[in-house]
Parts: structure tokens; sequence; C-alpha cells
């Protein structure tokens, strides 16, 4: 049973093999033909407009969206909890969905406050 | 410009063509045949006209035009063909292919210009060639202090992470590479690993612009990602699957965005969100981040990640196809197999041919993939659109149109689809049924 069912994706899986072994050779014969000079250390700098790259590369970076991402990882799982009421609707009685109605206004509710905390760009 | 190497030998250069075809012949009669007939043997074979296909039999269909036809039906049942060619990469690479070139001269046309026009012939049309061979031989140029290892992976992970996609799209009736019950949620899944490839391959570059890049195009993916989900929600609810041929098959009468044209235009707008592509480029923003995610690659691994985009891009509109546009329904306008041929055998001059097995694909199949591709090629066009014709737009305006419009609508929408619901007007007792 579980293996008919992980059977399905075994195909899936095999696509994703065969891209990288189909894609693979590409970097490689890229890598045999193309012509690899190391006569110019500046060449491997990390591009900055034709300036000479100040500073470290990953440094702490101040964005002001961050609380967006978190709001993602709430309500990401949410909306997919949403699909399985919504792929058996048609099974269940009507008066499900009046749970499911409540269920919304809390996360409506919940997104309106993560929503305006989000906008104050004053306290991220 | 090149030159002739000064001493160059018009006899040296023939013999050591004759040389290479030489070992080339022998090392394929030594190494290749033997390793042929290994594989065979350890390959499933089918059985065609109550015969087993051994590996010797297999290779005599040259000489046995009979059974090339069952061979070849045989081959083109298996994984290896849906995976490697027709519902599969292949496929959705040459669609690829023809949507980079179609962009080009498009925005061209848009912009008043000629686009590309030297390369081949007729309009171009080898361009694209070229810009391969420009790719595989350039020099590929790692930062140095780069995580070497992610950056070599991220560009193929990306690929294969955009052929996981294009693998659940059903094409035809039958016809697509992982059917799984769970299509819809599949798809979810795997958009939900592109955010991490860029943020890796942007990290690992150790530059500020790919940094920056990246993490705009990690808010950007993560943001959208929820009025795409909920966008579908309503496809879900009138169809009670999650199978994406299901899907297709409910949709045999009317295609879904007649019932549901705020979800079709939410998810549209995601999709383009989600592509990178103008008016919601900011990841690559050319004008005030070099190239974004996208400035450390060089050469082949440049060349990767865009036909990453363009597998991806392809993926998107045949997913808009399959969940709003009805797929590959539609009428019958592939003409029938000529039943002559079947019964009485193909004529080339005073030879006739009768041939098994004829014909290879079936009407439906033909007709479904024709207008699958019809469909897919329209919705390219209009996600293309936009390119020549929009401006970019600020960070905070994507965030506040992706969480408060978007989400907004997306509710309307899936409101909508209850209402249809339980007014009866769809679902059990409905005009569809």
């Amino acid at each position: 049973m579980v293996g008919e069912l992980a059977s399905n994706y075994s195909t899936l899986v095999l696509m994703f093999g065969f891209a990288v072994v189909a894609m693979a050779p590409a970097l490689l014969v890229s890598r045999m033909i193309s012509p690899r000079k190391k006569s110019n250390p500046v060449k491997f700098l990390p591009m900055e407009c034709g300036q000479v790259p100040s500073g470290e590369g990953r440094t702490h970076f101040m964005m002001q969206y961050y609380a967006y991402i978190l709001m993602f990882v709430v309500f990401d799982v949410m909306a997919i909890f949403l699909y399985a009421w919504g792929s058996t609707l048609l099974l269940l009685p009507k008066s499900a969905t009046l749970p499911i109605i409540g269920f919304l206004a809390i996360m409506f509710a919940a997104m309106a406050f993560a929503l305006h905390q989000s906008g104050r760009r004053d306290i991220w | 410009m090149s030159v002739i190497a000064p001493n160059f030998k018009f006899s040296e250069f023939v013999k050591s063509i004759l040389d290479n075809a030489f070992w080339m012949l022998l090392i394929f009669v030594l190494i290749g045949l033997p390793a042929v007939f290994i594989a065979l043997f350890y390959i499933e074979m089918p059985v065609i006209d109550g015969q087993l296909l051994t590996p010797f039999l297999a290779l005599t269909w040259l000489a046995d035009p009979s059974r090339t036809i069952p061979i070849l039906k045989a081959f083109m049942s298996t994984d290896l063909f849906k995976i490697a060619a027709f519902p599969g990469f292949g496929f959705a690479a040459l669609i690829a292919a023809g949507t980079i070139f179609v962009e080009r001269k498009m925005l061209a046309k848009l912009q008043l210009r000629v686009g590309p026009f030297y390369c081949g012939k007729f309009e171009g049309i080898l361009q694209l060639m070229g810009d391969g061979l420009k790719l595989i031989s350039k020099e590929i140029i790692i930062p140095a202090k780069a995580d070497k290892p992610i950056f070599w992976a991220a560009p193929i992970l990306f690929v294969a992470t955009a052929a996981a996609f294009v693998a659940l799209i059903p094409v035809a009736p039958g016809w697509v590479v992982a059917d799984v019950d769970v299509g819809l949620i599949a798809v979810f899944a795997i958009i939900g690993f592109f955010p991490i490839i860029t943020i890796l391959s942007a990290w690992s570059s150790n530059s500020k612009f790919p940094f920056i890049g990246g993490i705009r195009a990690l808010h950007q993916m993560v943001s959208f990602e929820i009025p795409l989900i909920l966008s579908l929600l309503g496809v879900v609810i009138l169809t009670g699957t999650l199978n994406l041929s299901e899907i297709v098959v409910s949709q045999s009468n009317f295609p879904w965005i007649i019932f549901l044209p705020i979800g079709a235009i939410i998810f549209f707008i995601t999709i383009l969100a989600e592509l990178e592509r103008i008016p919601f480029d900011l990841p690559e923003a050319e004008s005030e981040i070099v190239a974004g995610w996208l400035t450390e690659f060089s050469g082949m691994i440049y060349g990767l990640v865009q036909l990453g985009t363009y597998l991806k891009l392809y993926a998107f509109a045949a997913l808009f196809v399959v969940l709003f546009l009805g797929g590959w329904t539609g009428p019958m306008i592939w003409p029938p197999f000529p039943e002559d041929i079947i019964t009485n055998g193909i004529t080339i001059g005073p030879i006739t041919a009768k041939i098994p097995g004829l014909p290879i694909f079936s009407q439906e199949m033909l007709n479904g993939v024709l207008w699958f591709v019809i469909k897919t090629v329209g919705v390219i066009f209009f996600i293309l659109l936009p390119r020549g014709v929009f401006p970019r737009i600020r960070i905070d305006m994507l965030l506040s149109l992706g969480w408060y419009k978007l989400i907004g609508l997306a509710f309307v929408n899936i409101f909508i689809a209850l209402g249809l619901l339980y007014a009866g007007v769809l679902g059990p007792g409905g005009i569809l049924q």
C-alpha cells in the first residue's frame, strides 16, 4: 500500500534525476572546452561595478520586510489546511462548512493584525 | 579573427579525421556494442507478436520493417520515453527554447527594434543555437571565497526542480510523467523549492548584489505563494479532486475560467511574480542591482539558469491551461488516420508494404496535444507581453499587492466557488452533469 503510493512518485524523482544527468555534461563540456586563465586575481573578485569590493560579501543585512516571511510560515500552513477541507467538500455535509467559516474568520483577524504589525516599519 | 595555423597541411588534416574515425569505430565495436547488449539483457523487453523481444531480435528491427513500429510503440510506452522525450524534458525544453526566441523577437517588435536578425537565413532563427554555443565556450568565473559546491550545484538543481515540476503536467489523456493523486499539493511542494535554491545560490556567491537580489527573490516568491495556493482552492472545491488529469476531465463542458475568472486573474498575476517577470522583476532589477541573484553567474551556469527559468515558465503556463482553460479538451480538429493505410498498406512506387501497428498515436491523443499546445502558447504569449508594456513596481507595492489585494480577492474567489456549489449551479445535480 505504502509502496504503491510511493511508486507514483518514482517517475517524479526519475525526472529530477534525468535533468541532473542531462545537465551535468553541459557544465563538464563547458569546463573542458572553455579557456581557464588564472592570470589576474582581480578577475575573481566579486562584481561591484568596476570598483574594488569593500567589506564582506555575506553581511547582516537590514531587510524591513522580514515580518512578511514570518507571516508566510504561519499562513502557508493554514492555506494548505484549507485544501484538506476543499478536496473532500463534495462528500461532507453542508453543516461542515460552518466551522471552516469560523476558521477563516479567525485566520482573517490574525492576518489583519499581523499585517498591521508588519506595516509598522519603525519597529522592524 | 582566427587564422589557419601556419604549418597547416591538408593531408595531415585528412589523416587526423581518418584516425579519429578509425578509433571511434574500434571503440564502438569493442565496447559500445557489447555494452548495448549487456544493457538490453537487463531491461525488461516487451512481447511482440506473441514473441518475447530478445536483445538479438531488438537489433534486427532495421532488417525487418514489420517489427519496427511495435518496437517503437513498446519503447514509447516506457517511463524513459515519457521522462526524456514527450511529455517530459524534451517537449518542455523545445517549448522553452521556442519561448526564448519568440520573446526576443516579440519584445523587439513591441519596442520598434528588429531583434535577432543575422544568425540563420530567416529572421535570425539560429540565434538561439549561436547563443548556446557562445555560452558553452565561455569561461566560468567563480568569485573568490565563493562556496564552490553549492555554486556549481545551484543551476543544476534549478533545472532539475523545474523538470520535476514539468513532470506533473498532463499533456494528453494518459500522457503524463507522474500521475499522482495529490498532484496540486505536489506542485505546491515543488514550487516551495525555488526560493530555497535561489537564496542558496545567492548566499554562496559571496557577493553583495546576488545577496540583495536573493533576499528580494525570497520575499517575492514567498509572499505570492499564499495567493497562488488560495486562488486554486476554488477549482479544487468545484472538482473535489487534487489529481490534475481528473481536473482536466472535469472541464470537458466548460473551462473553469468561465466560473472562476477572479481566481484565474489572481493565479496569472502570481505566475508573473513567481517567474520574476516584469512588472515583478525586482530580484533581477538590472538598473538597481546589476542582475540581482544572477550577477555572478557566467558561461554555461547562466545558460542552465535561463533554461530552468523558461522550463518553469512553460510549467506555470501549462498549469494555468490545465486548471482554468480545460487542458487538452477541445473540438476534434485533427483528421482521422486513413483506414486505407491500415487495411491495404502503403504504396511507394512499385512496392506495397503492409505495416502492422499503425497508427502510432491515436487521434484523440494528437488532437489533445494540439489543443494543449495552442492554449499553452497563448498563455505564454500573455506572460511575455507585460515585459514590453509595464514598468517595474516598488517592493512595498509588491508586498501590499500580494498580501492585501490578492489574498482578499482569493477569498472572494473561494466564496464564489462555495456559492456556485451550494446554489446548485455546479457540482452534484448541477448543470454540468
